[in-house]
Parts: C-alpha cells; structure tokens; sequence
C-alpha cells in the first residue's frame, strides 16, 4: 500500500479523509452502494406529480411511527387511568397536544393517502404485469392501515371511543361460523373489559405496525425492482405499446388520432 | 463495488419434491387448537392426526415413503434442465436431503416451541373462566310496580367503571305468590349500542345504593315508556323488547334474577327471540346468550351454529 | 386479454426504455417527492394546530372535540359515532335495516369489496393502460367514488329520532306552527318522550307504526279535555287504538302536552 504514493493535492487528500467512513462502511457492508442505487436507479423521464403520492404515504406512516412511539411514554393502557393520561398529555406535558393532534389527524392523513396512492395505480394501470404482487401487497397495506385506525380509536377511551368499538367488535362478532369466536379474541373474554384496551393497545403499536412495516418493505423492494409506471397519456411512455419501436419523438401528436388498430391488437 | 445479480444461475437449493401430508397436519392442528377452546377429546384426536401426518410428511421429505404414493414419485422429465446438470454430484445428495430435511424439521420444531405458547396466551384465555357472578341490585321496594326503572350496575366489581352495565327493570306484582320482574339488557340486538327507553327519563329522582360486595347500583325512574330505541343504525323495540322496527335480528337480551333476603338478585343473561304477551304472564322465547347480530331462530342461525362461553 | 408472452415482450421493452431514455431517481423525481411529503406534513401540523386551537377539551372546534366525556360503559343515552373514514360502513349498517340482511352489511358487502380489490389485476390483463380506452375501469372507479362520496356523506349527516336530537327541533316548531309560549313545555315533552317514535311532526319522526302526523292536531278543533282523556286511556276514546297509555305522566304534564297539541295548526 504505501509505496511510491504519486503526489496528491491538499484538496483531493480533504476529500478522501471526509469519505473514508463512507469507504469503510462501504467495504464492510456494501450499504453505500445500495443506497446509491436506490438513489440512481432509472425511472422513466416523464413521471409526474401523481406519482408522489405513494411516499407521501409512507411519510404519513413515519410521522405516525414517530408520534406513536412518543406518545406510549406517556398513555396508561388500563380503563381507569386511559382518558386521564389522555387528558394529560393534551393538556399538561408540553407539547403534548401538539404530539397528540399529529398523530391523530396522520392517521386520517395516512388513510387518505393510501385511498390517493391506489386511485392513483388503478387509473394509471400500474398494477399490470408484472405488478400484480404489488397491488395485492397494497390492498392488505389498505387493510392493516383501516385497522390501525378501528383499534388506535379505542384509546383514548372516552365515549366515541368506547361505543364505536363495541359496534366494531360485534360487527366482527357477525362473520358466519367464526365471528362469535373472533369477537371474544378481540375482547379477551365474553365482555368488554381491562383486557381489551390491553389487547387493542398490543395490537395497535405492536401487531399491526410491525405488519405494516414488513408489508411496506416489500412493496418498495418490488418498486425498486420492476420500476415506476409511465403516465398512460405520455407520448413517451416507457414500454407503451401504443407507442412505436424507434419512432422519433416529434410526429407524436399525429400517433393519438391515428385511427390504427392497435387497440384492437391490445385486447 | 458488487451490486446482487439477479441471474444466479444454475446454483439452486435443493429443494423436497410436493408433498400432500401437509395438509393432514394442518388439519391437526387446527382440531387440536379448536379442541383446546372445546375439549380435550379433540385435542388428543387433533394430536394424534397431527403426528400421524406430521411422521408421513417427514418420511416423503427424506426421500422414503411410508404409503403408497403412485402419482407423484417421478417428476416428470418434460421439462426443466437435465437432471444432471442439476445435481452434479450424486453420492452427496442423500447427505444435503438429510441435512435439509433435519434443518426444516428442526426449525419447525423451534418454531411451534416458541410461537404456540404466546398463541395460546392470545386466543384461549378469552374462552376460559367467563362465567358471571350473580349482582346484587338492593332491595325490592326500590322498583314500584309496573314503573320503568333504569338500573346501572357494576357486573364485577374488582374490574371497576369497565363493568359497568345498565338494564331496563320493570316490577311486574306478583305471580303465583312470587315476585315477577322484567329485566331487559340495554345491549341493542343489532350491534351492541346502548339502547335507550322512549319515555320521561327523571334524573331528579336518581338513586344511588352500595349494597353487599362493594357494588353501586344506581336507579332512574322513566314514566310513560313506550318501548326502546337505538341511536346507532334505527332499531326500535316494544316495552317487551320485541323488535318492532329497523336491522335488530331478535328482541332484547334479558337477565334471570331471584330474591335473595328481600334483595332482588340478577343472574345469568339470555337471548330472546321474541315474547308473545306482555308482563308477569308473558311466554319468553329464550335462548342461550348470543352476541348482537346474531340470529338465534330463522334459517340464517346456521351461520352461527356454536358459541363461545359467555 | 393480452398473452403473456406480449406482457413480458412488452415488460422488456419497458426495462429498455427505463435504461436508455430514463432519468435517475435522484434528483428528478425524489424532489417532487421530497416536495409532496413537505406538503403532507405540513397538512397534518397545521390540522393538529387547527384543532388544539379552536377546541379546548370536550368543547368542540373547528375540527371536533379534543376528546369526549369518559367512557361510560352503563349510559343510555348517548349516540356514538365512528371516525370519518368509516361512515361508508356506518351508513351501509343503515341501509340493510331489515334483521334478514343485517349479515349482508356487516360483513358480506366489505368482504365482496375486498375480495373485488385483490381480483383487479387478475380480471384486468390486458396490457392496455390509456384512460380512454378502459370504459369498465372508468365507469367502475367513477361508480366507486360517488357511492363512497354518497356513504361518507350521509353517514356523516345522519340523525336520529332520539329525545337529545327531537329538543333541538322545538325551536323551529314554535317558528312554524307560531306556538304560544304555554306551549312550549308540551312541545319538549312531547319530543322528549318517544311520540316522534311512532308519530310525525312537521317532518320529524314517525314512518315506523303508521301512526298519524300530528303537525296539525289543534285544527280539528278536539278540545284538550279529549286530549288529556285520549293520552290517559287512548283506546277509551278511540276503540282499537295500539297507542299506550301515558296516564303516569300525570295531570300537569299531561295539559302541557293537550295545550301544545291544540296550539299546533300545521306549518306553512
């Protein structure tokens, strides 16, 4: 290694000394690069503004990771004591009801999101070949997401939370054969009582986030993998049938009105 | 730098062929679960069809089967790379099946291990040990007769406010030399919501006992009820609890009670499908507790042919 | 349908036209990510500020209460109601409101959907993406929206023939059918006690037992002597009448009740 080193300039030796824990990483765990990738990776030109809805989901779901996270300091997930810690953290500890607001309207933020994200894939017809692991992956994210929202709703446990669970528990309670089982599971027993807060608390921060996180780690790693989707009305839609081989790109317009049969042959 | 080739190529696991005992085990298991909530006669069938099932399924992934297994011995040779091209070295194949036969089987084993306790925790305790203790609701001549009085009890009261529950109780006089009282759940018959009595609600004349136990039982008088009606999706019920109107399957719930030293006792509560006449002399079509939305007579109780302990 | 030799051939054409016309992640795109996220969280600060601000505790604001009274699992008299984003299936619960159909709503319609939602990739395999050509995806996702839109709303709207709910209304009822202030009492008892349950009033209440409007009881001239007679013991003045009787009320509000049904004339 130290032979004959050719002469460097102050600069380049600034810059290798402020990389080197990025090499040293790098050679260790080849993270660097994974990240590079994910960074440079080609999408296609003509993404556009639709297309940044699915982050903005997954940024809804970080800040309620981050508020939810902060907030178990400070609730009691036990009947007697559940409102008060709630009224407590609104009122007294501070910032709290800032904590509190951000976590409660994400969550309404997140389930928007999610409806947005999949309007979104449906109209643009992402999830086509080979995407269609993706969008199942999504419909169950969809899922997960409405069951944070039906066991974080008990929590505060006043009487919205209250009743509104009682209705959703006896909704489940409904299911043919498995319903009355699945009720009791979810209220830990024949009647409403400690152990469910206990349960829909377990459930809400633990279960199901963890769930969530897994299910969204495969729903990047297959974006990663098969590629963003080009808007269907771009004129240089990345392998858009309608769109010729090695067509230069300025007679685009004409392709629209072209009474072709190629809509015909997509069928 | 390396980034992960997505072609691999040829090196690929060594993987069982299908197998159907599976299924056999999965079966078994899920008997033994069930059992286990029901009684411990399935649980040994479920055990043994599990270990039946689980031993066929160990002998077809080491390569030796047990039974006779026609259809699927040889995999077809249709298709796919010759098959020496894709075991290079035949003396070792035995070892790796084994190894990876031994590593699935002992993974399984490490995982049922630590994964079923924590599963019990989660699913059966909730069917264990729910049987209700009678409530002591105070004295007779707390519930005039033929008056509506709205009464909120605790139904355990270790477990606090949670237990709180409140039932409609109407005296009814006597029949046959013993007192006769109609008590109807607020619980609605539809989705559980708190059903509410059409009538003159007089919190002036609320009341408040503790009586033996440590429980509070608190009574509100209603005049003029003419029947009960839910907030939540429209049902609405006669002074009976018979559904009059809107998605409510069945009538009110009700609760058994006695007379306990002048006091008047609640029990066990109980479905209704309906009830044919009104008061002391009225014919209750009853049945075990069932939960809201639940139907108990009619051609659609198929869909709810067992229910969990109450 | 398209083969799915055509959906891979196109697949690869696709991964060809991502390499050689593609633009990097970074910057381009992940800027107007980073942008939108900024958006969202901004969003959701400024609601958690919006409704700490204008609501203090179980006061209500702009965005709602900060938190309701505790919960009470022995009332009777409250009316719960679920966070906006499931009134779709709370207003859905409304509208199977016969016992036969009850499963229906709770459980059959959400699954069908779900079930609908993991099938879209499997009905849909043409590899044909432009809007206009995808009529049934147009005409589905429209449909989707407007009956979604249409739930929400409703269940967000809805009321119920509830004593809590009728008192609000009284106030409207003196405007139109011009109560004299002696009746007044009657008429917050009268929507207190349940007669909206099976009777209606100025379009309020009633529909379930047939039982007959009452918004212009006083203008057949009956005479609160009948009336008070009538609440007592309906079927003594009104052979076959299913009305119960409201005699515990008692004398004095049983008047109040006569004086407010012979003051009403019908609205206009």
């Amino acid at each position: 290694m130290a032979v004959a080193r050719p002469p460097r300039s102050r600069r380049k030796q600034m810059e290798a000394i402020a990389l080197y824990p990025l090499d040293w990483l790098e050679e260790r765990s080849g993270l660097v690069g994974a990240v590079k990738y994910f960074l440079f990776r080609k999408v296609p030109g003509d993404t556009n503004w639709f297309q940044t809805l699915g982050s903005a989901t997954l940024t809804a779901f970080l800040v309620q990771a981050i508020t939810g996270v902060i907030l178990a300091m400070y609730y009691t997930p036990d009947p007697n004591s559940a409102y008060e810690s709630i009224k407590h953290i609104t009122n007294d500890v501070t910032l709290g009801w800032l904590v509190r607001g951000m976590h409660r309207w994400g969550a309404s933020v997140f389930i928007i999101l999610m409806f947005f994200h999949m309007a979104r894939v449906f109209l643009f017809g992402a999830y086509k070949y080979p995407r269609e692991l993706n969008w199942i992956i999504g419909v169950l994210l969809l899922v997960l997401g409405m069951l944070e929202g039906f066991t974080g709703y008990l929590l505060p446990w006043d009487q919205t939370a209250y009743w509104a669970t009682v209705v959703g528990i006896n909704l489940n309670g409904t299911g043919p054969i498995i319903g009355p089982f699945l009720s009791s599971v979810l209220r830990g027993g024949s009647e409403i009582g400690p152990d469910t807060l206990a349960r829909f608390y377990s459930i809400h921060m633990l279960v199901l986030p963890a769930a969530i996180m897994g299910l969204i780690g495969l729903h990047l790693y297959l974006v990663i993998r098969l590629g963003v989707t080009s808007p269907p009305w771009s004129k240089k839609a990345a392998g858009a049938p309608w769109i010729e081989e090695d067509e230069p790109e300025q007679p685009a317009r004409k392709g629209l009105v072209e009474p072709t049969p190629r809509g015909g042959a997509a069928k | 730098m390396s980034r992960v080739d997505p072609e691999q190529g040829e090196h690929k696991p060594d993987l069982p062929g299908p197998s159907v005992w599976p299924i056999g085990v999965a079966v078994g298991v899920a008997c033994l679960l069930v059992g286990l909530v029901i009684s411990w006669w399935i649980v040994a069938i479920g055990g043994g069809i599990s270990i039946v099932f689980g031993f066929l399924w160990l002998s077809d992934l080491s390569g030796h089967p047990v039974g006779a297994r026609p259809a699927a011995a040889p995999p077809p040779a249709t298709t796919g790379p010759p098959p020496a091209q894709r075991r290079p070295e035949g003396p070792t194949t035995t070892r790796s099946g084994f190894l990876s036969v031994a590593t699935l089987g002992l993974g399984g084993v490490i995982g049922a291990l630590v994964s079923i306790p924590p599963i019990f925790l989660a699913i059966v305790p909730p069917f264990l040990k729910q049987s209700k203790k009678p409530v002591d609701l105070g004295p007779l001549a707390q519930f005039p007769a033929g008056q509506w009085v709205v009464t909120t009890f605790m139904l355990d009261p270790s477990e606090g406010a949670v237990s709180r529950r409140t039932a409609y109780i109407r005296y009814n006089g006597p029949l046959k030399g013993q007192p006769s009282f109609t008590i109807i759940s607020n619980r609605c018959a539809h989705l559980g919501c708190p059903v509410q009595p059409l009538g003159l609600v007089q919190p002036d004349k609320t009341k408040t006992i503790s009586t033996t136990g440590g429980e509070v039982v608190t009574t509100i008088p209603v005049l003029a009820v003419s029947g009960f009606s839910c907030p939540c999706h429209g049902g609405a019920y006669d002074t009976e609890g018979n559904r009059t109107a809107g998605p409510p399957v069945r009538g009110l719930d009700r609760y058994e009670f006695s007379i306990k030293n002048g006091h008047l006792i609640l029990g066990r509560n109980y479905s209704v499908s309906k009830v044919d006449g009104a008061g002391a002399g009225a014919r209750i079509h009853k049945y075990d507790l069932t939960g809201p939305g639940q139907h108990i007579d009619g051609w659609e109780q198929i869909f709810y042919p067992i229910q969990p302990p109450h | 349908m398209s083969s799915i030799e055509e959906r891979r051939r196109l697949f690869a054409k696709y991964k060809e036209d991502v390499k050689t016309r593609g633009k990097p992640f970074f910057p381009n795109a992940m800027f107007h990510d980073t942008v939108m996220s900024l958006v969202v969280v901004s969003i959701i600060i400024g609601l958690a500020i919006i409704w700490h601000e204008t609501a203090n505790g179980t006061t209500a604001g702009l965005l709602g209460k900060e938190y309701d009274a505790k919960a009470d699992s022995g009332t009777f008299s409250f009316v719960p109601r679920p966070d906006w984003y499931f009134y779709f299936l709370f207003y859905l619960l409304r509208i199977f409101k016969w016992p036969d159909s009850v499963i229906l709503g709770t459980v059959g319609v959400p699954t069908i959907c779900l079930v609908l939602l993991l099938a879209v990739p499997f009905v849909d395999k043409r590899t044909e993406r432009r809007l206009s050509r995808r009529p049934v995806a147009i005409v589905a996702s429209i449909l989707v929206v407007i009956s979604m839109g249409v739930l929400t709303w409703k269940g967000a709207t809805a009321t119920e023939s509830l004593a809590s709910e009728n008192v609000k209304k009284v106030p409207t009822w003196i405007k139109r059918n011009k109560l004299p202030p002696a009746a007044v009492p009657g008429a917050n008892l009268f929507a207190q006690i349940g007669c909206l349950n099976c009777h209606s009033y100025l379009g309020t209440g009633g529909g379930y037992s047939g039982a007959p409007d009452l918004s212009a009881e006083g203008s057949k001239g009956k005479g609160i002597a009948f009336q008070i007679a009538h609440l007592k013991n309906p079927a003594s003045v009104n052979a076959g009448s299913p009305m119960p009787s409201f005699a515990t009320l008692g004398d004095q509000r049983l008047h109040q009740l006569a004086v407010f049904l012979e003051a009403s004339k019908g609205g206009k």
